[in-house]
């Protein structure tokens, strides 16, 4: 069976053989299967964002290759073999909900009749059926976020890339969406790749959650998730939940304990800590 | 459920959403129309307390005169409309002004048509290649720095002696390449900033989707540059009108209002009121030209959300 993503001996920098040189990414190893959904997680600047958009081919690596759907990256972003979305909606104003989903499927020139009809699925689909001619800025930021998901799916890509989608949401509507997301992509049986700060949030919604540190970024964890198929509001109080919490945090940690050993080596150039 | 109590009831809600928008324009003739009264109030009150032969601050003589010689009544300037343009003559100066400013509106609009179009086709150029913006802005605004009195009888020179094939310049064109001289420039660096303002993760999406640029440019880049257009395009419209009367006064092109301001003018002495009904009629040209463009301004931006604008 060919991988839903593939990444292998990835390294990527930014601003190449200048002085503000940035590795943002150093020998990066990844095989993700059809219907896995795999978060990534670490501290800010780990390169979490850069990994998905090389998966996304908007960045190209500086050495390693990746592939998606058994192509490479480029070929699977001109079939439109994944769908994106981002912390902001980004919504276009100017569109009502109905012609946002419909976005994608102009673009891949389907014509009109048929857009609509998928678009007015998806929207079923999030269950925003009321809210089909209404202008996004009418709208909560949760019901966005879940036109924006609609419109991710609406070709129906195999892969969903998600970066930090809920990470300006209130925590009960993020709740109330990460059950949303599950039960999506168990409807349309979509592989995710999902960036979070969350802990909580990855341990709810993953099969495995991959754990980076920064300077350069790096993956230094693993953890499989394995909290059963069917996860709702009891998941969330489970004792297995809460190891698992645990287990991630402790990587995220022992990392943490690991860069601070290494700094405690050759004198650190100020500033470098918060970066 | 409660996330969709947290949403604002849209149907109940755009109602006075609408109604909003419009009394804020209701608001802004009203405003406008007290400006103009106070105007008129403050000549009037000049009138009364100013030195009737002028005067001088600190040895400057800069103080008007006062007098109905050199600043006619209001009501005088107003009545002057409703005469005739001569003792004798046939017919009242409003119909003079009239016929005066829609040969300067046709011109000016034709003017600003070719400004617009003109100043989208660099934008767009500019927006597609870096380069191009780097190495032609500089002369777009130094372009504007060229005194438009020194150019038009130039371009006037045009006239009559450029053949193109069959097609023969003709006279007026003249004076509508000289408004679309002054209305390409607020287009083209208005569309230039809203081309760019998509943000950075629209982009992204499009790319996402493998969009053209072209597709980007229509569905995204054009949509998003509208807010910054409408007031580029407001000031584009008024800077042609200017342009032509500008040509009309230097060339002595006749037929339009440029041409009515510099014969009334010449009447000043026996007729001083006379000469502000044109600029009266000019002025209103212009407002007229902005006026067109806040109806587009209106369609285009009827269904975008008014807080994030303003
Ligand atoms: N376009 C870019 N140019 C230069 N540096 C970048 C660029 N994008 C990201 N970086 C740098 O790469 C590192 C990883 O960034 P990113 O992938 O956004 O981290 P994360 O999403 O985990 O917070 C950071 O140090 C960031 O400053
Ligand atoms: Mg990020």
């Amino acid at each position: 069976m060919t991988n839903a993503v593939d990444v292998r001996g990835v390294s990527k920098a930014f601003n190449r053989g200048r002085p503000d040189e940035v590795r943002a990414l150093v020998d990066v190893d990844l095989a993700i299967e059809p219907g896995e959904f795999v978060s990534m997680i670490g501290p800010s600047g780990c390169g979490k964002s850069t990994a998905l958009r090389l998966m996304a081919n908007l960045l190209e690596p500086t050495s390693g290759d990746v592939h998606v759907n058994g192509k490479p990256a480029r070929k699977a972003r001109l079939d439109q073999d994944y769908g994106m979305a981002f912390q902001q909606a980004g919504l276009f104003d100017w569109r009502n909900v109905t012609k946002n989903v419909e976005l994608p499927l102009e673009l891949k020139g389907w014509d009109r009749s048929r857009r609509r009809e998928r678009a007015l699925e998806m929207l079923h689909l999030v269950k925003l059926d009321e809210f089909a001619e209404h202008m996004p800025w009418q709208l909560s930021g949760g019901m966005q976020q879940r036109v924006a998901i609609a419109r991710a799916l609406a070709a129906h890509p195999p892969l969903l890339l998600m970066d930090e989608p809920f990470g300006a949401l209130d925590e009960m509507t993020r709740e109330h969406m990460q059950a949303e997301l599950l039960r999506i992509c168990g409807e349309t049986s979509t592989t995710v790749v999902f960036v979070t700060h969350s802990i909580p949030e990855a341990v709810y919604l993953s099969t495995r959650v991959v754990v980076m540190s920064p300077r350069p970024g790096r993956i230094t964890d693993v953890i499989d998730v394995d909290l059963g198929p069917r996860r709702d509001v009891d998941t969330r109080e489970d004792p297995a939940f809460f190891k698992k919490i645990t287990e991630v945090r402790e990587a995220l940690r022992g990392m943490e304990r690991a860069s601070s050993s290494e700094a405690a080596g050759p004198p650190q150039p100020a500033g470098m800590e918060d970066r | 459920m409660s996330e969709a109590a947290a949403v604002r009831p849209a149907r109940s809600d755009s109602a006075p959403r609408a109604r909003d928008g419009y009394l804020h324009r209701l608001r802004a003739v009203w405003m406008f129309a007290l400006a103009l009264l106070l105007v008129a109030v403050l000549w009037e009150l000049y009138k009364v307390v100013g030195p009737q032969d002028g005067g001088t601050v600190f040895g400057w003589k800069i103080l008007p005169r006062a007098n109905d010689q050199a600043m006619p009544h209001v009501w005088q300037m107003l009545a002057r409309f409703g005469e005739p343009e001569r003792a004798g003559f046939p017919g009242t100066i409003l119909t003079t002004i009239l016929s005066g400013a829609w040969f300067t509106f046709r011109l000016s609009f034709a003017g600003f048509v070719i400004g617009a179009a003109v100043g989208l086709g660099l934008a767009v150029l500019m927006a597609r290649f870096r380069v191009v913006e780097r190495g032609l802005l500089p002369y777009l605004v130094v372009s504007q720095t060229v005194p438009l009195i020194a150019l038009a009888p130039l371009v006037v020179s045009w006239g009559g002696k450029l053949h193109l094939g069959a097609f023969e310049w003709p006279r007026w064109l003249s004076a509508a390449v000289l408004g679309a001289f002054l209305a390409f420039f607020p287009v083209a660096v208005g569309t230039l900033k809203g081309l760019t303002s998509a943000p950075p993760t629209a982009v992204e999406l499009m790319d996402s989707y493998a969009a053209s640029w072209r597709q980007t440019l229509f569905k995204l880049r054009f949509p998003a540059a509208v807010p910054y257009m409408v007031p580029a395009f407001r000031l584009a419209a008024t800077a042609s009108v200017v342009g032509v009367v500008v040509a009309e006064l230097s060339t002595g092109l006749a037929g339009g209002i440029g041409r009515l301001i510099i014969e009334y003018a010449r009447e000043a002495t026996a007729d001083p009121a006379k000469v502000y009904t044109a600029v009266f009629g000019a002025a209103a040209l212009g407002l007229f030209m902005a006026g067109i463009v806040g109806v587009a301004d209106v369609v285009l931006m009827r269904n975008r959300p008014r807080e994030a604008l303003e």
